[in-house]
């Protein structure tokens, strides 16, 4: 991917933005404690890590995908309280599964306009609420005229992406699989972990059918959780920290509705999503310029798909790099560290713990047993949502 | 055309659709410890701010307003009026049968209020300030809802 060099005011702010704590609860596929609950437990430890208090912030974006995963119509003013948004400009952001990233950019909004200081990012979401299961609740993201008569779901529709995927490119299942090995032995070493499991190529392959080529261990689960980042102006982060990790830039797409006209084997949306992050952080080359990457992996195939988005590899080269060892922990350029949603879980919008959360981890140093073995300075994180359609992308950088 | 006055839109072309899911909702930790207490002991249970001293009814596991952690305390279920409405008309615009009074009830010692029906009164005997003590279902049919308060008589 070549992004063009600009110079000049193009994406004009009032001040940089630096995230100086994360926090994020563990992710299960059952949890007693309500979404409110959840999300205050999130806060806690994101404040704790960046010695604050809830005082200290001055407005509040939550993330929450589907109201229909809580049951709760307009949840974002029913999870306000324990978000810590009364009294306080708060608002809510959904872009789908693309919420993750999605809700700290809206959040580098309200730190780089100037509007706030101090902002709380926090996303939630409690999947188990939903019956007769999760999934059933995205039938009703599709056309109800064209679509839903036919009774769709989610796995078939991303099988047919997969399909589609492996075709073009001549990929075979084996070098898809190494995601999910490579993402749930990740997951070993993060507390939160619902999927970290020690697993081979083959147990990928002789897992349960469930739309082919999308068997059972080529996905990430349904989950319950909550993650929160804070996110600062400069003279705020001096006073709490060493480390803080800038935002250097913000990118979001979205391809059309029509879902059936798209290419399928690109995710063009990512790719425009993350040229206009790249444009503002000044990275013409980000194979090269970037470190450490937390590409959106609901799907193992998305992992790769997403890394082609992102101009981390050239199209059809992402199976190539994985097979190489080259996004492993350990290798040039580490990709889901965290061990991604396929290891830790898919909370939808609370997958930013494991994105953004995760990226701020590993460029402050903070990630512990996660941490990558190279040095790093530069990350880039990406989530992926509404119907099949939408790329935010977000670059970070611990030098301003 | 745009400006044609439909009445039913089912004389159109049309498809109808519902959205088929349903919800298992979990009361959560400082919900269980409230529901548990009224179903077994007919206690009433809230939760006080260990900083700032706020009490909420029903409890939380923390403080809305500085998010320290709370602990639980009893308080008795009784309270007074601070407002009131006769309801008259369900929510499909249909006349009830008996005119329904809807309460918020300042509960004693404790910040908050809840919103519940209040019973064994007239409506044009209730005032703003009456004091009122919950009257429970018997305790084999009580479920752990809110619902086991049948309503709120003038004590």
């Amino acid at each position: 991917m070549e992004v063009e060099r600009i110079s000049g005011l193009k994406f004009h702010k009032k001040q940089d933005v630096a995230i100086v704590g994360a926090g994020m609860t563990t992710f299960k596929r059952r949890l007693n404690e309500t979404g409110k609950e959840l999300s205050y437990l999130a806060i806690k430890q994101a404040l704790e890590e960046a010695d604050m208090d809830l005082s200290d912030i001055e407005m509040v974006v939550m993330g929450s995908a589907p109201d229909t995963f809580d049951g709760l119509h307009m949840k974002g003013e029913y999870l306000l309280d324990g978000s810590g948004g009364s009294d306080r400009p708060y608002m809510r952001v959904f872009v789908g599964g693309g919420t993750g990233v999605f809700a700290p950019i809206a959040g580098y909004w309200h730190v780089a306009s100037g509007l706030a200081d101090v902002c709380l990012v926090v996303c939630e979401e409690k999947m188990s609420s939903s019956h007769p299961h999760p999934q059933s609740a995205f039938k009703y993201i599709w056309d109800p005229i064209l679509d839903r008569p036919l009774n769709p779901n989610l796995i078939w529709i991303f099988a047919l992406e997969m399909n589609r995927y492996m075709h073009v490119h001549n990929i075979k299942h084996e070098d898809i699989a190494l995601v999910s090995v490579k993402n749930k032995a990740n997951a070993l070493d993060h507390p939160c972990a619902q999927l970290a499991e020690k697993i081979t190529v083959e147990d990928v392959l002789n897992s349960e059918p469930m739309a082919l080529p999308v068997r059972r261990l080529d996905v990430s689960p349904p989950s319950d959780g909550a993650a929160a980042l804070i996110m600062v102006a400069p003279h705020i982060a001096r006073q709490v920290t060493d480390n803080p990790v800038w935002v250097t830039g913000v990118g979001w797409a979205l391809d059309t509705t029509m879902w059936t006209n798209r290419d399928l084997y690109f995710p063009r949306y990512v790719a425009e999503a993350a040229k206009m992050a790249y444009r503002m952080a000044h990275i013409t080359d980000p194979r090269k310029e970037i470190d450490v990457a937390e590409p959106y992996d609901p799907f193992d195939y998305k992992e790769l798909h997403h890394m082609e988005g992102l101009g981390l590899a050239k199209k059809g080269e992402a199976p190539i790099l994985t097979r190489e060892g080259v996004t492993a922990r350990d290798g040039d350029l580490p990709c889901s560290p965290s061990g991604g949603l396929l290891g830790v879980g898919n909370p939808i919008a609370a997958t930013m713990g494991v994105k953004a959360g995760e990226l701020y981890w590993q460029l402050a140093y903070r990630a512990g047993k996660r941490q990558v073995a190279k040095e790093v300075t530069t990350g880039v994180c990406q989530a992926w949502g509404d119907l099949m359609q939408v790329g935010t992308v977000m670059v970070m950088s611990n030098k301003r | 055309m745009f400006n044609e006055k439909i009445v039913n839109p089912a004389e159109l072309r049309h498809w109808e659709g519902k959205i088929e899911l349903y919800w298992i909702y979990t009361s959560g930790v400082a919900g269980d410890k409230f529901f548990k207490a009224l179903k077994d002991e007919e206690k009433f249970i809230a939760a006080k701010c260990k900083k700032c001293g706020k009490v909420y009814f029903p409890p939380r596991m923390y403080c809305e307003f500085d998010f320290s952690e709370t602990e639980y305390v009893e308080v008795s279920g009784e309270g007074s009026v601070r407002a009131f409405t006769v309801a008259r008309l369900d929510k499909d615009e249909k006349l009830m049968e008996k005119p329904e009074i809807y309460a918020i009830i300042d509960m004693d010692g404790t910040d908050g209020c809840m919103v519940h029906l209040l019973g064994e009164v007239e409506p044009e005997d209730v005032y703003i300030g009456m004091r009122v003590k919950p009257v429970l279902k018997e305790k084999g049919e009580r479920e752990g809802k809110i619902t086991d308060i049948l309503y709120f008589k003038p004590s």
